[in-house]
């Protein structure tokens, strides 16, 4: 049958330098490419940020979803470069000829995961934006009813933390036990409360990474002090008396259930 | 020749299974493919928070294809349980289909490999946003 020789595709090669924006989103277009060599990345543009899908190598197929939906579709997200990359151009017409031309139980199980698959696409989209949508439904929410959904979250967090009225450069290190909008606990060195003051109402700045990388900073005031069941250490539950919106949002993602 | 004539040439085997009787495992291998000719089946995903069912297979629905046509697709990516009982399922001929996508231009099976690839993907992350409305859900 026609197709089966590898050589009668007319293959174009094309090389992309590192940044360098290979399909547009939005853009038209049906051409499918392979990765011979480099890396690529694809993405979702958005007004805020751009939405990271997925990093390709050499062997992957880029741009297939376009063709098997018969063009005259937009592309669906961006790809770039992200180094020096060789991508093979495979002629769209050719191929649609031969997906057409298959044989007829390989394509009917084709067209079959095909549908499933944009299926799967519409229900990932629908989910998705369902998610947004009730993150911002409880974002608009006024605090005293966010309390009861933004519940205390038991983390085992590395954390620093001086007290506000000494230099920044002062970094006392501390693990975060439990965090809420509205409190945090912290276990602390004994040794910290020999070198500044950790009393009751006594109010710290305190800055940790988030899993996501993020960075947190929050101000605290200590209510309690008890002792843990490890020597050496004393745990301190805080109150927050100041949290950026950026960091309230920041800490509202991460407590989600 | 007409897809139902045809797909009587593919299948070798028929097999009857009653709701609730799991089909295919997610996570075992095995390489048979069934076509659906009587009864509903679920497919169905494991997550850290349990199981979920996330597509609904219907009548001439084919399931088992991403063995043959993903690449080193060796184990089973979903489970797919009989839902709708009695359900009477073709066994597809795997030799006959391994004869007709060996057939294929390298550049066809890549793409159909790719096609493979992000099914797979897809249904992994509406597996886990199913997983967290419903958890959502409880919480409310």
């Amino acid at each position: 049958m026609a197709g089966t020789d590898e050589n009668s595709f007319p293959v174009v090669t094309l090389k992309y330098r590192q940044g360098d924006l290979i399909i547009k989103q939005g853009d038209y277009g049906i051409s499918i490419y392979r990765i011979v060599n480099g890396e690529v990345l694809v993405y979702q543009e958005s007004t805020e940020k751009d939405v990271p899908l997925a990093t390709l190598g050499p062997g992957d197929v880029l741009g297939e979803i376009s063709f098997l939906k018969k063009g005259g579709e937009r592309r669906s997200a961006s790809a770039k470069a992200l180094e020096e990359t060789v991508l093979e151009v495979w002629h769209p017409s050719m191929l649609s000829k031969e997906y057409q031309g298959m044989p007829p139980m390989l394509k009917y199980i084709t067209d079959q995961l095909l549908t499933r698959f944009l299926r799967m696409n519409h229900l990932l989209v629908q989910l998705t934006s369902r998610e947004i949508q009730q993150r911002e439904a409880m974002q608009k929410e006024d605090p005293l009813n966010s309390r009861r959904r933004y519940y205390r979250k038991a983390v085992d967090m590395a954390c620093h933390y001086r007290p506000v009225d000494v230099p920044a450069k002062v970094r006392l290190p501390g693990r975060i036990k439990d965090i809420s909008l509205n409190g945090i606990g912290i276990e602390i060195r004994m040794q910290n409360t020999k070198e500044f003051s950790h009393v009751e109402g006594d109010s710290f700045v305190i800055s940790t990474a988030l899993p996501n990388g993020k960075n947190l900073e929050l101000k605290a005031r200590i209510v309690s002090l008890t002792t843990t069941g490890t020597p050496g250490r004393v745990f301190t539950g805080m109150s927050v008396t100041e949290l950026s919106d950026d960091a309230r949002k920041l800490l509202g993602f991460f407590l989600m259930p | 020749m007409d897809i139902a004539q045809l797909m009587h040439l593919y299948i070798s085997g028929e097999e009857t299974y009653d709701s609730g009787d799991i089909i295919i495992e997610e996570g075992s291998t095995g390489d048979w493919i069934y076509i659906i000719q009587e009864g509903q089946a679920k497919v169905t995903k494991r997550t850290a928070a349990g199981i979920v069912a996330i597509d609904t297979l219907k009548k001439g629905a084919v399931f088992g294809e991403m063995v043959l046509l993903g690449k080193n697709q060796e184990k089973r990516s979903a489970s797919v349980v009989a839902a709708d009982g009695p359900v009477k399922l073709g066994v597809l001929d795997f030799q006959l289909l391994l004869r007709d996508y060996d057939s294929l231009s390298p550049q066809l099976r890549s793409l159909i490999d790719a096609l493979v690839r992000r099914l797979k993907e897809t249904s992994e992350r509406v597996a886990a946003l199913v997983v967290a409305a419903n958890q959502r859900r409880k919480v409310a």
